[in-house]
């Protein structure tokens, strides 16, 4: 996946034909070269086909080096700088972090921030993993399972935006349709206030907008578990549960991690969906920094920024321990 | 053989988890429909139910600028600057998905750097990329833009989605046939244009699509420097819903840009179908066929066989 060179072997195939030795082949020519180049001699052929290469990277390389790289170089560089009026100035500071570590505050939104997204990756999970289960499993027609799938990923094609608002008012709010009907057939006397403008409402939203970022890789990898493995797990006279710990369960991991880090890293950098459905009384890490660049605290936000950056590593590495997906995969 | 039941659980638990799709899928579009429906609400009507009446009053307020508390001209103009920087988008997104991928497919030295940072493009939070965007235009002293600044950081949220299609669409590639125009004594430009493009044309188009529908929602990557005059509708949408009042047409606006967003998709779909169905019944079949044995022995490599015989 990262390995900077290419392995000399292609994958052994079943039948060998002209062209997979001539991909062979090439691919021999390719290690001889990288050899020549590492001694520092040079072949016409080599540096024409690498040109073109370095063509047709080159462009996707730039931009993402002007639009990606460089945007969180500066917000590391920045949270070192020190503020001045309406913006920064390129003198080295730490006051920026020292504020941070002196301000419970910041930890609390920190905190509430890792909270809430820890309890969406375990909600998204525990409410995704049937879907992918039951479209995988029990929808036999292939043809069915795609309509389904996509029924399920539609929503991922409007702006999430757009379905925080449509949950927040219409469906959660003190008037929404939910406490109507609770009201209704008599569940509650009058509406519940918990569900509107809470931190409640915001974790269930977040549930909602991130299920699918954990429902497509489940689905993927469920779809490929090896299905003479479980019939045999099944003679072997495994029960349900048995043969779904020993035999899915592994196979599956991958997804589980890849998963569990999307909606892990999408959670902890909410920022719309936090101020939308919960108002002013829930705060995330995306909602403070927010608020001080709004009142031009550029540095200061830069370094709240930072930690959040770097708590979000932390994360990612101790899922990553569940896998080893450059195997897996 | 997808679909095999191995573990015989009987009807009941399917029976069950088709009750609980169900209840999950009205989860999921809940919040729309009960948007959808509110957004005809009648004139005197507000943003919650009970409906009173119905009307188009509140789609009207849209493109109206006439009716009381209209906000049609800053919709106009904000979703005109969307629709545009959305076809710009989905193109430069088409464009860099496509080199960057051939780029990747040769394998050259710097392959796990280009896939590291596509990754990173799909794992960076687009809140703090329009944060440090900001920082980087500030300290350059030029003022974020919608065609400098917007369009960039939208394409970096399409380009990883794009480069995963492309991807899929090279490993089904025969690299066989591009040999084969070359022994006929085609250039490499005219290989490329005769050959490769119309075989990888479906891909290309449907980064165009992500492209174009990503960007038509994307908030969260403009957020931070958009301000002012030129802004796109999802920013337009934010403040209206934070500064003002909602009133029943912001939902008519929220069910108007999604359908935008599922009729470029829809159209995407329809077109992929005509296209794939063009290219024969006969030989779809017998590579249907084809991938199910690959599948069976489930190596790699004779699914890249067996693809290759596609066209």
């Amino acid at each position: 996946m990262s390995s900077s060179s290419r392995p000399p072997e292609q994958p052994e195939a079943p039948h060998l034909d002209i062209g997979e030795l001539e991909e062979a082949e090439q691919a021999l020519k390719q290690e001889l070269r990288t050899t020549e180049s590492a001694l520092g001699e040079k072949t016409t052929s080599k540096s024409k086909s690498s040109l073109a290469t370095a063509l047709l990277a080159a462009p996707g390389m730039l931009w993402m080096t002007f639009f990606l790289i460089a945007p969180v170089i500066f917000i590391v560089l920045v949270s070192f700088w020190t503020p001045k009026l309406g913006g920064f100035e390129e003198a080295w500071t730490l006051d920026n972090y020292d504020r941070l570590f002196n301000s419970s505050t910041y930890w609390n939104v920190l905190k509430q921030s890792v909270f809430n997204s820890l309890i969406v990756v375990g909600a998204t999970f525990v409410i995704g993993f049937p879907v992918a289960y039951f479209l995988s499993f029990k929808v036999t027609n292939l043809r069915n399972q795609l309509a389904l799938f996509i029924l399920a990923l539609a929503p991922f094609w409007t702006s999430a935006l757009i379905r925080a608002i449509a949950w927040r008012g219409p469906l959660m709010g003190r008037n929404g349709a939910i406490n109507e009907i609770l009201l209704q057939i008599g569940i509650i006397n009058e509406p519940l206030d918990i569900l509107s403008f809470s931190n409640f409402s915001v974790v269930l939203a977040m549930i909602q907008l991130y299920v699918l970022f954990m429902i497509t890789p489940l689905f993927f990898m469920l779809a490929q578990v090896d299905r003479s493995s479980l019939e045999a797990s099944r003679d072997l006279g495994a029960n349900w549960f048995q043969s779904f710990r020993e035999v899915i369960v592994p196979q599956i991991m991958p997804g589980v991690v890849i998963g569990s880090i999307f909606v892990f890293v999408l959670s902890m950098g909410e920022f719309a969906t936090v101020r939308l459905v919960g108002g002013n009384t829930v705060g995330s890490v995306g909602t403070w920094v927010r608020l001080e660049w709004e009142n031009l605290l550029f540095p200061q936000a830069a370094a709240s920024a930072v930690i959040l950056i770097l708590v979000m590593m932390v994360g990612v590495l101790v899922m990553l321990r569940f896998a080893n997906l450059r195997e897996d995969l | 053989m997808k679909g095999s039941d191995t573990l015989r659980e009987g009807r009941w638990s399917t029976r069950l988890l088709a009750v609980y799709f169900v209840l999950f899928i009205i989860f999921l579009y809940g919040a729309m429909i009960v948007m959808t429906v509110l957004s005809f609400n009648g004139p005197e009507g507000g943003v919650t139910f009970p409906l009173k009446g119905t009307s188009f009053r509140w789609w009207e307020a849209l493109y109206n600028q006439d009716l009381s508390g209209s906000n049609a001209d800053r919709i106009r103009a904000a979703g005109l600057n969307s629709l545009y920087l959305g076809l710009v988008t989905g193109a430069v997104t088409g464009l860099l998905a496509l080199t960057l991928s051939m780029a990747f497919k040769r394998r050259f030295r710097l392959d796990g750097v280009v896939f590291f940072l596509v990754l990173l493009c799909l794992m960076t939070p687009g809140f703090l990329l329009s944060l440090g965007t900001s920082f980087f235009w500030q300290w350059m002293n030029i003022r974020p833009d919608l065609w400098k600044t917007a369009l960039g950081t939208n394409v970096v949220w399409a380009l990883p989605f794009g480069f995963l299609v492309m991807i899929a669409v090279w490993n089904r590639y025969d690299d066989q046939i591009e040999e084969g125009a070359r022994d006929l004594g085609a250039s490499a430009v005219r290989t490329f244009r005769e050959i490769t493009l119309p075989l990888v044309w479906l891909g290309v188009f449907g980064t165009f699509l992500f492209g174009f529908t990503l960007s038509w929602n994307e908030y969260d990557r403009t957020a931070l420097f958009l301000t002012g005059g030129d802004v796109t509708l999802p920013i337009q949408i934010f403040s209206l819903t934070v500064v003002s009042t909602i009133r029943p047409d912001l939902y008519a606006l929220g069910t108007g840009t999604t359908g935008v967003a599922l009729l470029a998709v829809g159209v995407g779909v329809v077109y992929a179908l005509i296209r794939l169905r063009r290219r024969g019944a006969g030989v779809e079949a017998e590579t249907q066929v084809a991938e199910e044995l690959g599948e069976v022995t489930g190596t790699d490599a004779d699914r890249g066989i067996t693809a290759g015989s596609d066209r």
